[in-house]
């Protein structure tokens, strides 16, 4: 059986160079032009940023709209979206420009816009990712090596994974594959969280306290 | 006093130290130079000086520099450093041509070391000019901006803007203070030590000690305010908010803070505040030396809330520490605080004295969510604003920088 190798990642914000935002016409503009990298940023990457989780809204469009736009009712329809749950970044652009213009056309000729301080600035980031010397050797050790991970590793196995192939599924349960029915419960345990709303830490916890209770039920 | 790697386990956890240090095992033996202007006192001195030895910690070769001049050279920098932050200075091609000198002539004395180095990381203008005379064709030259340039005096901008473009990234705190640029501009916020004088556990009897010094009665409850006595951090707004508060709950407000000594704006605001308290006893208004770190501690342990009521602010790292000791922070809506104070999570980001007197009412009258909030304010600090966080970006940066890939993810 091969050992699970816990690999850490670490992201740092840069500017994408666009300019920001005062108004949703100019939201939208700049997503029509932006780079893949700025749109994987404000939607995938913003637990592992230095910044508050928001836990009403994951990504930051749909926080924006809520906090300086004051539009409820465009956060709710961007807040909803679940990125991991579209294939490419091509159709998430898409679903992201359909919503704020039917926004703009409903308040048309009226375009909400933001004072000065509260505009929204695209960024992107760069990841380094590497391996860590923990090694996980069965499916009864992930609850006490999850509980060890920093919200690198969270983030590079359970987050970053799901874009990676196989798609839509975390390194964990692609490891537990291999054991196949001992492996299976555990698997069934990841499966059972429902990690969008979660913070890196939250997810943590959870996934550990998920995988003991399936480690002491075996036992 | 400087603290090992090990030292910040209890505080940060394994987990984080023990990524710190495999990140830097495969850093090991990179030469990074620092540069800046000064050993003592200001931000940029206490970064570096916790900085470069955690960075040698963990085997990266660091080290710090400080560049020297003549007396004009510390007065045209000043003037720099003001014309950064938006105010009008005067400069002539001469006090240009001194800064370019000074940089030319220090770099002529340390130019071999500086030739050496994989990295080196020059902070504000100061020795900006450095990149001009010393560097090779291997080695990675970063600006790191300490201040806010987002709206800078034009002609002085235009004079330093030619020589950062030779950089090869800048760093700057927040994505507000930033300047369009043609090279990449990272973002790293500043960052507290919880082990300093400033943000260590302190002993109970300390805190009652102080308390008793200044006369506070810990029995009801305390709203503190830490800030130099200057405009922007409206103190006069403060003493509004609290008389808002004073004639339904038995309050104290204390506002402490330096900076009147020698700086003539700032001792008049110091008497307004003086004039505005006159007559209450339960305002205390406390001038402080610049070294009372232990004093504000026990003050910020005490106090029920902290506020900082800025009209204007560059990232609010009093706002941080406050947030470090567990308490909820009534800010204002302006720069870092906003990055910091979350509504009913970590606290109110307020715009008038009338907002920040139904926010304090609120939290007094809601002792729970006070509690909550100050829990969920202390770990949001953990997770992102202790220097440990500071020195990983620091790192990232540098693997990013001396990888010359392309990618989003870089794999090491």
């Amino acid at each position: 059986m091969d050992e699970f190798i816990v690999k850490d990642c670490l992201l740092l914000t840069r500017m994408s160079g666009l300019p920001p935002a005062f108004n949703l016409r100019e939201l939208r503009d700049r997503i029509t032009a932006c780079s893949n990298d700025v749109l994987h940023h404000h939607f995938f990457e913003t637990s592992l940023r230095t910044t508050f989780d928001d836990p009403e809204y994951r990504n930051d469009f749909a926080v924006w709209a809520k906090e300086k736009l004051a539009d409820r009712i465009l956060a709710e329809r961007l807040g909803i979206i679940d990125p991991y749950e579209i294939e490419s970044i091509t159709l998430l652009r898409q679903l992201v420009l359909d919503i704020i213009e039917d926004r703009l056309s409903e308040l048309s000729p009226w375009v909400p816009a933001v004072r000065p301080g509260e505009e929204f600035f695209f960024m992107e980031a760069i990841v380094i990712a590497f391996e860590t010397d923990q090694r996980i050797r069965r499916p009864s050790e992930l609850a006490d090596a999850i509980e060890e991970m920093t919200n690198g590793c969270i983030f590079f196995h359970f987050l970053e994974a799901l874009r990676r192939p196989p798609v839509h599924m975390d390194d964990f349960t692609a490891w537990l594959q291999q054991f196949g029915s001992s492996g299976e419960p555990f698997a069934r345990a990841i499966s059972s969280i429902d990690f969008y709303f979660k913070s890196l830490p939250a997810l943590r916890d959870e996934l550990s306290r998920t995988l003991r209770t399936v480690k002491v039920a075996q036992s | 006093m400087n603290h090992t790697l090990a030292e910040y386990e209890p505080v940060v956890g394994p987990a984080s130290i023990r990524q710190l240090r495999q990140l830097g095992s495969r850093l090991a033996g990179t030469r990074l130079v620092h540069v800046n202007s000064t050993r003592e006192g200001g931000g940029v001195a206490e970064i570096l000086g916790w900085m470069v030895p955690l960075m040698r910690d963990i085997k990266v070769d660091a080290t710090w520099e400080v560049i020297t001049g003549p007396p004009r050279f510390y007065e045209v920098t000043k003037a720099i450093h003001n014309g950064l932050q938006g105010l009008p200075v005067r400069l002539s091609d001469k006090d240009w041509a001194l800064l370019r000198d000074t940089n030319a002539a220090w770099a002529e004395q340390h130019k071999q070391y500086l030739k050496d180095a994989d990295v080196v990381i020059i902070h504000d203008p100061q020795p900006a000019f450095l990149v001009n005379y010393c560097r090779n064709g291997r080695s990675k030259w970063i600006w790191r901006a300490h201040i806010d340039i987002s709206h800078p005096y034009r002609p002085v901008w235009k004079n330093l803007r030619g020589v950062i473009e030779k950089y090869d990234a800048s760093i700057f705190s927040l994505n507000a203070f930033a300047q369009p640029l043609s090279h990449s501009q990272y973002l790293v916020p500043p960052s507290i030590d919880p082990l300093s004088d400033k943000n260590c556990d302190l002993p109970q009897s300390e805190v009652r000690k102080v308390c008793g010094q200044i006369g506070l009665d810990c029995g009801r409850p305390i709203l503190l305010q830490v800030s130099r006595f200057d405009r922007f951090k409206d103190p006069l707004g403060v003493i509004k908010a609290y008389q808002l508060v004073r004639h339904v709950a038995p309050v104290q407000l204390v506002l402490a803070g330096g900076g009147a000594a020698d700086d003539p704006e700032g001792n008049a605001v110091y008497q307004e505040v003086l004039a505005a308290a006159e007559g209450d006893p339960d305002i205390h208004v406390l001038l402080l030396p610049s070294d009372a770190h232990r004093l504000i501690n026990a003050l910020q342990r005490v106090a029920d809330i902290i506020l900082l009521k800025s009209i204007k602010e560059g990232f609010g790292l009093t706002v941080t520490e406050a947030m470090w000791k567990g308490k909820p922070v009534i800010g204002g809506d302006t720069g870092g605080i906003r990055l910091q104070v979350f509504n009913y999570q970590t606290g109110f980001l307020v715009s008038t004295p009338e907002g920040a007197a139904h926010r304090i009412r609120f939290l007094l009258d809601h002792r729970r969510r006070l509690e909550r909030m100050g829990a969920i304010a202390h770990e949001f600090v953990r997770e992102n604003f202790l220097l440990t966080r500071h020195l990983r970006d620091y790192l990232t940066l540098v693997f990013a920088l001396t990888n010359n890939k392309a990618e989003r993810i870089l794999y090491i």
